[in-house]
């Protein structure tokens, strides 16, 4: 192609006399057949100078011309002298561009079609249109249509140079032809396994079906590779260790079908018979093989004994040396005899030494504290060597929340004294949040809310400027601050703090919390009359609360639970509003509770979980007041001076990964409300509400209630008495003493980046709430369906939007099943 | 428009280079610096080339900016290896290092980094004056790991509330910066901590475990007095001391009260076991 050192022209003869190579000094370089390109810089490419000297032919030569070549900028290059004089020379390269690429067409593609292959086919705008690219563009293509089942797409590149600029269009010319449907699978050489079995093990190759939506038929080769592994996999799981598939054929019925017949050769079924060990000193054949769980006469399933002896931390074989310090422990199985349908097995193990942890070193906290990381560390020096101990770790480190839990390394280091030193890395991530959202509306002034949540504060370097960073951080501790407002009519402002190792010694998480709420009702008329200076309030209300707790972690049952306390104190204070709809307008109510609960929690991970469980059961009292009143001759502000009642919340959820990345959430949640004498009735506060996203949201002034979503259904509606009988204004004004709520949830993660974790959801959900314990009925409930998505990026927490499709009827509010779309900002937990 | 902005879009690199200069003179970091970074490509190859990124990793550094006036620092000793400002570039190199280690109780990378940084330039320049400066510096760096290393056993300690096996994991985090840190103020306290965090563990222990850890202890308590005579713990672990004493004096006479009543015919090992 012209790579060759063509020195040809006038002066050949002297020149390529290879045999005798005369040394030249070059008096002139020049450049032709340059459009768009530099000569100047084309010679400094070459490596080649004026003044030099060089052999010719020799090296300097060739290498010139690789080096303008290696450029990639040019097509061809070829070297001239244009004038011997003696021993001086002057050279000339001649060069031919290539073409960049200016734009790519594609045609016989849809629209959509073409934005994929965009992304796919990676090519870059002003990129040099070689062969390779062409090539390489063609079979992208290709493929992209192939393995959509378009099995005879042709795939024809033409470039259209551009007459201006030394551009060129590359058109991508597609013939997609009709997708291939697979018409017949037939599966010869198969008796042993129930036939509709094998073919659903071909999970991307399927016949072509009526009906068929979501997976429909189609032959893309690289699946029915796959899937004809999975087809042995799935014999060898079923003890045919032999299985193979002697023959495939892909037969083409004239382009629009094909058939595929696979041959199989079955084998037969195995089983094991004896399974010994070898090398074990420790633990006796008979222990070794309670632990393992195979057993004589059970099917032979490599897939199932690698899980038994390494897959599953904690109840694994490998556990019970590698839990104990054996961390040399390898365990080989090998098949020993093989005779009739019996297999014996020895599994061949080495114990190894047991290894005492030394050191636990910890890099890549930047922010974070030492004390905050070391204290979740469940690896102690001292103990020994524990791989169970270690994923505890790994969970540990990743609630916490500082770090980026995909990135959390683990890495032992046997030293020669028989101890191990085990290295931590973690990588920061950012775990603070901010909320802000605000206009300035009409007549009522700022809308809107500033929240910011510290996550990882420092208390005790506030003082200290320079560990400003840009706040104090890495102690841990949470900070919370919150303003909400709509204008003058509503207020809230709210601060809370939390120490989750209060003195250093023992996870005993010491929590603090402010909160004043402020609603102020006007008159209609006066908001709009222009004339009024500023709206005189007709009424409001105040909320004050203060509350203090204190969190313990409790080794018994498991390190998994605690226990916590708390008291609280709230004040109600109403002036000339009827809030509650308790029959007085002016008065204050004090309640006064100590909440006790009791939760587990073995989730994962925060963001994403995959694994584990987390259950809470609480009870909240007031002091018993009525106990020293009288309480039938009260009027409604005496009798809510001191709010009374005893309420009760269960919530549990679970995590299980179902298969490949969907997970699936089951939940239970319910609270009751009581009171303490049987002859008042439950009082007007803390009350349920039930449905929609369960965000109390702005303006709804719900604050002596519970709010629980319930999707599908409208916001705060789900009910059951009806609501023209009830038979007081106080329950049916305030809702419910006695809540249920169940939601099942498969998840799907979309991204699970740190930076946004993205995942969708699908989810059943039933609940409702009664008025009384009368009406209570568990088996009533209220049903939706629907599916959603949630966002969570570090700086704005959990973001979600779901639609729910409600398919009971609430009395007074819904007539018949309906569909709605739900929004909410953070995490949910009911 | 204020001279620096009229320098900054119409000045010829000459006046700007002055200007510069001028601006680094009076200690204007900020505008110094712009400055020197807009020329720097500008000047490659010519005579003020060395000097403009001399004194452009000199504004970094005043600015705060440690890690990119080490970078600067750095790329300018390698550059100009043979410039009178080499020695001082190394040094100024190791110095933003040093100044940007972070707190003791933080990944200490940079710190392991700026030690080996300045341990390089005593090596490079020997002689140098500034050889002292390094010394105390790789002392002060040298101290902050101490200060981890400390802060770590003493919180194995400190937490053992929540899980006994604490006590072990500080008596060796002790034992490991004993040997590391031999020189350490810290080795006082350290041992006193050890005695105690191995006398707590005995007593948290179940009876068969405890004759022996109690030993150990003892072994701790004398290692302690006999190299710290008159430390203020003295008096604290005299106490547990006694207690340790007493306590191995009452697991003795249990063993001999078990020994003593009928010798079991049946199962004669387990008793040999307990008389080991």
């Amino acid at each position: 192609v012209g790579r060759d050192d063509a020195t040809t022209s006038t002066s050949s003869t002297e020149l390529s006399d290879y045999a005798n190579p005369k040394e030249y000094e070059i008096t002139g370089l020049t450049v032709t057949g340059t459009r768009y390109l530099d000569p100047n810089s084309l010679v400094s490419l070459s490596g080649l100078k004026v003044g030099d000297k060089i052999r010719i032919p020799g090296e300097a030569v060739g290498s010139s011309i690789r080096k303008l070549m290696d450029s990639g900028l040019l097509d061809n290059v070829e070297l001239f002298a244009t004038n011997v004089n003696g021993d001086k020379i002057a050279l000339s390269f001649r060069v031919q561009e290539r073409p960049r690429l200016y734009r790519v067409n594609f045609l016989g593609v849809k629209k959509g079609e073409q934005d994929q292959l965009k992304d796919k086919v990676k090519l870059n705008l002003g990129k040099i249109i070689t062969n390779t690219v062409t090539k390489n563009t063609q079979m992208a293509v290709r493929k992209f249509f192939v393995d959509k089942g378009f099995l005879n797409t042709k795939v024809k590149i033409t470039t259209v140079p551009d007459s201006t600029r030394n551009n060129a269009t590359m058109r991508v010319l597609v013939d997609k032809g009709q997708k291939v449907k697979i018409r017949k699978i037939t599966f010869d050489g198969r008796s042993e396994v129930e036939e509709a079995k094998v073919r659903m093990k071909m999970k991307g190759t399927k016949e072509m079906r009526f009906g068929r939506l979501f997976t429909p038929s189609k032959f893309v080769p690289k699946k029915y590779e796959e899937d004809k592994q999975k087809l042995i996999e799935f014999y060898n799981k079923l003890g045919y260790r032999d299985a193979t598939i002697e023959e495939d054929t892909v037969i083409n019925n004239g382009g629009k079908t094909i058939d595929i017949v696979l041959r199989i050769n079955e084998g037969r079924k195995y089983y094991y018979r004896n399974i010994d060990f070898s090398g074990n000193y420790l633990y006796t054949d008979a222990r070794l093989r309670e632990v393992l769980g195979v057993n004589k006469g059970d099917v032979y399933d490599p897939e199932d004994l690698e899980k038994k002896m390494n897959g599953n931390p904690g109840q694994d074989l490998s556990s019970l040396y590698m839990d104990d310090g054996y961390l040399y422990y390898n365990a080989q199985p090998v098949e020993k005899a093989i005779e009739g349908d019996s297999i014996d097995l020895e599994i061949r193990i080495f114990e190894g030494k047991q290894a005492t942890i030394n050191r636990i070193v910890l890099n890549g906290n930047t922010k974070t504290s030492d004390h905050v990381v070391m204290r979740s560390i469940r690896t102690l020096p001292g103990q020994k060597f524990s791989k169970t101990n270690l994923i505890r770790t790994q969970r540990e480190l990743a609630t916490l929340g500082y770090f980026d839990p995909e990135k959390i390394g683990i890495n032992p280091v046997p030293q020669n004294d028989g101890t191990v030193d085990i290295e931590y890395s973690v990588e920061e991530k950012p775990s603070d949040q901010i909320e802000l959202s605000g206009g300035w509306g009409g007549y009522v002034g700022f809308v809107g809310t500033l929240g910011l949540t510290f996550n990882n504060f420092s208390a005790r370097n506030i003082p200290n400027f320079s560990a400003w960073r840009p706040l104090p951080a890495g102690d841990g501790q949470r900070v919370s601050l919150r303003f909400q407002a709509s204008g003058k009519q509503y207020q809230v402002y709210s601060l809370s703090f939390t120490e989750p190792w209060l003195g250093g010694r023992k996870p005993n998480a010491l929590s603090v919390g402010v909160n004043h709420t402020v609603y102020r009702s006007y008159s209609f008329t006066d908001l709009y009359s222009r004339s009024t200076r500023g709206a005189v309030p007709i009424g409001s209300y105040s909320n004050t609360s203060f509350s203090i707790g204190l969190a313990r972690q409790l080794k018994v049952p498991d390190d998994y639970f605690s226990l916590s306390h708390s008291l609280s104190y709230q004040r109600y204070d109403l002036n000339n509003l009827d809030i509650f709809y308790i029959g007085y307008r002016n008065g204050i109510s004090n309640n006064i509770t100590f909440n006790t609960t009791l939760s587990r929690n073995s989730i994962d991970n925060p963001q994403f979980p995959r694994s584990g469980s987390s259950f809470s059961l609480s009870g909240s009292f007031t002091p018993p007041w009525s106990a020293f009143r009288s309480v039938e001759t009260s009027t409604p502000e005496d009798k809510y001076k001191l709010v009374e009642y005893h309420k009760w919340m269960f919530d549990a959820s679970w995590f299980q990964t179902v298969f490949g990345k969907l997970v699936l959430n089951a939940r239970a949640h319910m609270g009751f409300l009581g009171s303490y004498n049987k002859r008042t009735q439950i009082g007007p506060f803390e009350r349920f509400v039930l449905g929609g996203s369960g965000l109390a949201g702005q303006g709804q002034f719900a604050l002596a209630q519970d709010i629980i979503g319930l999707r599908g259904y409208d916001d705060r509606s789900v009910y059951t008495a009806d609501y023209d009988r009830a038979t007081d204004a106080t329950s049916r004004a305030q809702g419910g003493v006695a809540y249920n709520k169940f939601v099942a949830e498969l998840r799907y993660p979309v991204s699970l980046n740190p930076s946004a974790t993205i995942f969708v959801l699908g989810f059943l959900e039933a609940g409702n709430n009664w008025g009384s314990y009368k009406q209570f009925n568990p088996f009533d409930l209220k049903r939706s369906a629907g599916f959603g998505a949630r966002i969570f990026m570090p700086a704005f927490g959990l973001i979600g939007i779901d639609y729910g499709y409600g398919f009971d009827r609430i009395p007074g509010i819904k007539d018949r099943p309906s569909g709605q779309f739900h929004f909410t900002i953070g995490q949910q937990f009911r | 428009c204020s001279p620096f902005s009229k320098l900054q879009k119409n000045g010829t690199d000459d006046e700007k280079y002055k200007g510069a200069v001028q601006y680094y003179k009076k200690g204007d970091w900020y505008r110094a610096g712009i400055l020197f970074e807009e020329l720097i490509p500008v000047l490659k190859g010519s005579t003020e080339s060395e000097m403009a990124q001399f004194y452009y990793a000199y504004t970094q550094y005043h600015q705060q900016q440690y890690l990119l006036s080490a970078t600067l620092f750095k790329k300018f000793y390698e550059t100009f290896a043979r410039s009178d400002y080499a020695q001082e570039s190394m040094y100024m190199y190791a110095l933003s290092l040093y100044k940007d280690t972070p707190s003791f109780n933080l990944d200490q990378s940079n710190t392991l980094t700026a030690t080996a940084a300045l341990q390089d330039f005593i090596n490079a320049y020997p002689g140098s004056q500034y050889r002292d400066d390094c010394t105390k510096m790789i002392l002060d760096l040298r101290r902050k790991l101490e200060r981890k290393a400390y802060e770590k056993a003493v919180l194995y300690y400190k937490t053992s509330g929540f899980n006994i096996a604490s006590y072990k994991s500080s008596v060796i985090a002790i034992n490991n910066f004993q040997r590391e840190f031999p020189d350490s103020e810290y080795n006082e306290e350290l041992a006193y901590l050890k005695f105690d965090a191995q006398y707590s563990l005995a007593k948290n222990s179940l009876e068969t475990k405890q004759k022996e850890r109690y030993q150990e202890a003892i072994g701790y308590y004398q290692a302690f007095v006999d190299k710290y005579p008159s430390s203020k713990f003295l008096k604290q672990a005299e106490k547990m001391y006694e207690t340790s004493q007493k306590e191995i004096e009452r697991l003795d006479k249990l063993e001999k009260e078990k020994q003593q009543p009928k010798p079991d015919p049946n199962r004669p090992a387990k008793v040999t076991a307990a008389n080991e």
